[in-house]
């Protein structure tokens, strides 16, 4: 306990000294500045004692407290911790591992009596206090700031510092990994900034190929129903030319054919369309199974603070807002709020436990590689 | 240190007539091997006992292996092969690092902790209780003359207060065994001289102190043992009276008869009839020079100027040979005003002295001279055959042994030149 607390101790001792910590801090307060400074009315928004009237965000569609938290969890948790303070959190901490695994220093610790395994868990845990600190700095800020401010006090803000931490520690473990290999700072924070663009891209094109899949499963379910509902048709004029022949009156063939056949080789150019976005997005979806969520785990933070409640009621306020199609010429359209709405439905119905457990799982394999090069190494 | 090599030290049978456990032994190494990625040979075999409360000194070239091999101890590295003890625990037990003080060399503590918080740090990675690291800190830091310096960062030390600093640390868990890699490295005469007060002190103690220096005289002057490590090998090792005895002799330096300037034969002259002399061609005594051949035909081969390549004084012998004393030949070598008698024996210098000064020399100073650390060092990394000091670095497979590493132990643990406990 003595060693783990010295370890602990000490980073906090590193980080100290580091300006990038207080750069950061002091960043951070801005941010929490900001949260004080705007405010909703049912004119729109203020910020500070300036007045801007928005159709949009006020107070008659947006609620007070959800518009604080949409705010704490997307400007202050998606953009500054979990990117901006990220980023800046890992230029601090990538030479960590350089420079502890360096001549000189790591025969210090390693001439201890602490084992090698213990050692690295110990300090990869003191690598985050970096970020644990930050986030909950921030955090109490927000809280503050939202509950006197915004009237609402919400200690599912919290939430955040687990979340972020995590999500953070996605990216440190790659960083410490790379650090093992290539003993530099430099070069295991590039490369980590490049493997988290790599993710980042594969995360971009399944949610776009996730939205094209969607937006194509809609406007099959939509073909099928307008050529069910011309079929309905049909059967409808054909019974009643039926009945006309009964009566001896000459029926007239049905006018509709061509619009039916029509709509039907459409239904079939979007069928066969939406098929291939599948197996695409299929492919994507794989991939990004091994791999961490970080933005996905951030959306189960925001599912934590944004309640389906409070989704609902956005949504039925929101309701009479026109919302043209997507792409208004092409057959079967469908309007984008809808594709929006369920591929957030899809999304939100991919579990925690899936999210969590495979992003885990991902650090834990590069942790452990990590952890058998430090033990297995000579320095 | 992996599990497997600590299992392979402890499941090996123990060598005939020695315990597994010799509690008279700070370290007892048997068979050290490490070779590196499967090519760099850095330790061939290391065999090496140092008992509690002596101070035992580790000289080698550059790249003979010394650091790996304290490295190995410090479980820094895994060796290939190990067999052995560390203060009475199989090497790789990190439990006895909790009595062992380590300087590595090139030491770098993080720059921005302060001198006292350096002592604090290291001392909990050590396990030593807060109370305890708090009265030891202060005391440590006078010890080693960094009182005033406590507080400030490490960032503005100098290499040797760095030193200093690193001494200090290492002795903040009170350890039975000390390791210092290079302590005098970058620290000027003064502190030279404090630390060693220091060991001194810790000697007296009754501490165990592994001293691994470059500096022979720094080495001369503390150790009570030393083993010479060259190209993996224990080339030697023994206390520096063991590993000097045969060098030791005795040199009469005279004043020539009527204190009329003699040639530099007089002095051989005045021996004739009791000695049987050679001269010698005249050499000049180069710096690093072997040692001529024809001086080793002369001196008969358990002389001492013989087996001491690189004596000033035996390049410059005018001429050698023996002398008769009591029957037995003694080897002498002979110089313009002084004569040395390959003996360490006072009674066997005293009829040469009588001859001399019956003869009309005046006995000006009679000195008994071993050879230095300095000159057995040499002598081992100096090829034999050829006279060219050895290359330094470790040994790669495939590509032969070097040159002269037949002098060195054999890896079974067989000292083949000087050694012994």
């Amino acid at each position: 306990m003595i060693q783990t607390r010295a370890i602990f101790k000490d980073a906090y001792r590193e980080l100290n000294s580091k300006k990038m910590f207080w750069i950061v801090l002091i960043i951070s307060a801005l941010v929490v500045g900001v949260f004080g400074a705007v405010g909703l009315n049912p004119e729109g928004i203020t910020i500070l004692w300036f007045k801007f009237p928005s159709s949009i965000f006020n107070t008659n569609l947006i609620p007070a407290q959800t518009f604080y938290k949409i705010m704490f969890a997307t400007l202050g948790v998606r953009i500054w911790l979990a990117w901006v303070a990220s980023i800046l959190a890992l230029i601090s901490v990538a030479s960590m591992i350089p420079e502890f695994i360096s001549g000189g220093s790591i025969e210090l610790t390693l001439s201890k009596p602490i084992g090698r395994l213990r050692l690295f868990i110990t300090k990869y845990l003191a690598g985050l206090l970096f970020v644990t600190l930050q986030v909950l700095i921030f955090t109490i800020g927000a809280f503050l700031v939202i509950g006197l401010r915004g009237k609402t006090w919400e200690p599912g803000l919290f939430w955040a510092v687990p979340y972020t931490v995590l999500v953070f520690s996605y990216l440190f473990s790659v960083c410490v990994l790379l650090g093992m290999i290539t003993r530099s700072t430099i070069a295991s924070l590039l490369l980590t900034l490049l493997v988290f663009f790599g993710i980042w891209a594969v995360y971009t094109a399944e949610s776009s190929l996730l939205t094209f899949r969607t937006r194509g499963e809609m406007r099959v379910e939509k073909g099928r129903e307008t050529v069910a509902k011309i079929e309905q048709q049909r059967a409808e004029f054909e019974a009643a030319a039926k009945q006309s022949a009964a009566a001896g009156e000459q029926s007239e063939a049905w006018p509709g054919q061509f619009e039916l056949d029509t709509k039907k080789a459409a239904l079939a150019r979007v069928e066969s369309s939406a098929k291939s976005v599948t197996a695409w997005h299929k492919g994507l979806f794989a991939a990004m199974t091994i791999l961490p969520k970080t933005s996905e785990t951030l959306g189960i933070l925001e599912r934590k603070l944004i309640t389906d409640a409070d989704m609902k009621e956005l949504r039925e306020r929101d309701d009479d807002r026109s919302d043209p199609p997507m792409f208004p010429g092409e057959e079967f359209p469908v309007r984008g709020k809808l594709v929006a709405e369920r591929v957030e439905e899809i999304t939100r119905a991919r579990s925690a436990g899936w999210i969590l457990g495979t992003s885990i799982a991902f650090e834990a394999v590069v942790l452990g590689i990590a952890a058998l090069m430090f033990r297995r190494r000579d320095y | 240190m992996t599990a497997s090599a600590i299992t392979s030290s402890t499941a090996t049978p123990p060598r005939p007539g020695r315990s597994i456990v010799d509690t008279d032994l700070a370290i007892d190494l048997t068979h050290v091997a490490k070779t590196y990625r499967g090519r760099v040979q850095a330790l061939r075999g290391i065999t090496m006992q140092v008992s509690r409360g002596a101070v035992f000194g580790l000289l080698g070239p550059n790249g003979a292996g010394k650091s790996t091999l304290v490295k190995i101890m410090m479980t820094i590295i895994s060796p290939t092969r190990c067999e052995g003890t560390l203060l009475g625990r199989p090497v790789g037990d990190k439990a006895t690092l909790a009595r062992v003080g380590y300087l590595p060399e090139h030491h770098r503590f993080p720059e921005y902790l302060t001198a006292a918080q350096v002592l604090d740090y290291y001392a909990s990675l050590a396990c030593v209780p807060r109370d305890l690291r708090k009265k030891r800190a202060p005391e440590l830091l006078e010890l080693v003359g960094l009182r005033d310096w406590s507080k400030k960062k490490v960032k503005g030390f100098s290499k040797g207060m760095r030193q200093r600093l690193g001494i200090a640390n290492s002795l903040m868990n009170d350890p039975d065994l000390i390791v210092l890699d290079e302590p005098t490295d970058g620290v000027d005469p003064v502190g030279r001289r404090d630390i060693r007060a220091i060991l001194q002190h810790l000697k007296d103690q009754g501490k165990t102190i592994f001293l691994n220096s470059h500096l022979l005289s720094e080495l001369e002057m503390v150790c009570d043992r030393v083993a010479i490590l060259v190209q993996g090998l224990v080339s030697s090792q023994g206390t520096i009276d063991d590993l000097t005895r045969d060098s030791r002799r005795y040199e009469i330096e005279v004043g020539l008869p009527g204190e009329v300037t003699g040639t530099p034969s007089s002095l051989a002259n005045a021996l004739a009839g009791v000695a049987t002399l050679t001269a010698n061609a005249p050499t000049p005594p180069m710096l690093g020079s072997p040692p001529t051949t024809n001086q080793t035909t002369i001196v008969t081969s358990d002389g001492v100027s013989a087996a001491i390549p690189g004596s000033p004084r035996r390049a410059a012998a005018l001429a050698s040979g023996t002398i008769s004393v009591g029957g037995i030949g003694i080897p002498v070598s002979v110089e313009a005003t002084s004569l040395t008698v390959g003996s360490d024996d006072p009674s066997v210098v005293q009829p040469i002295i009588d001859v001399l000064r019956s003869r009309g020399f005046v006995i000006k100073a009679v000195r008994p001279v071993r050879a230095s650390l300095e000159d057995l060092f040499m002598q081992a990394v100096t090829d034999q055959m050829t006279g060219e000091v050895l290359a330094p670095g470790a040994v790669r497979n495939g590509r032969g042994t070097k040159k002269g590493q037949g002098r060195a132990q054999t890896p079974d643990g067989n000292a083949a030149n000087g050694g012994g406990r």
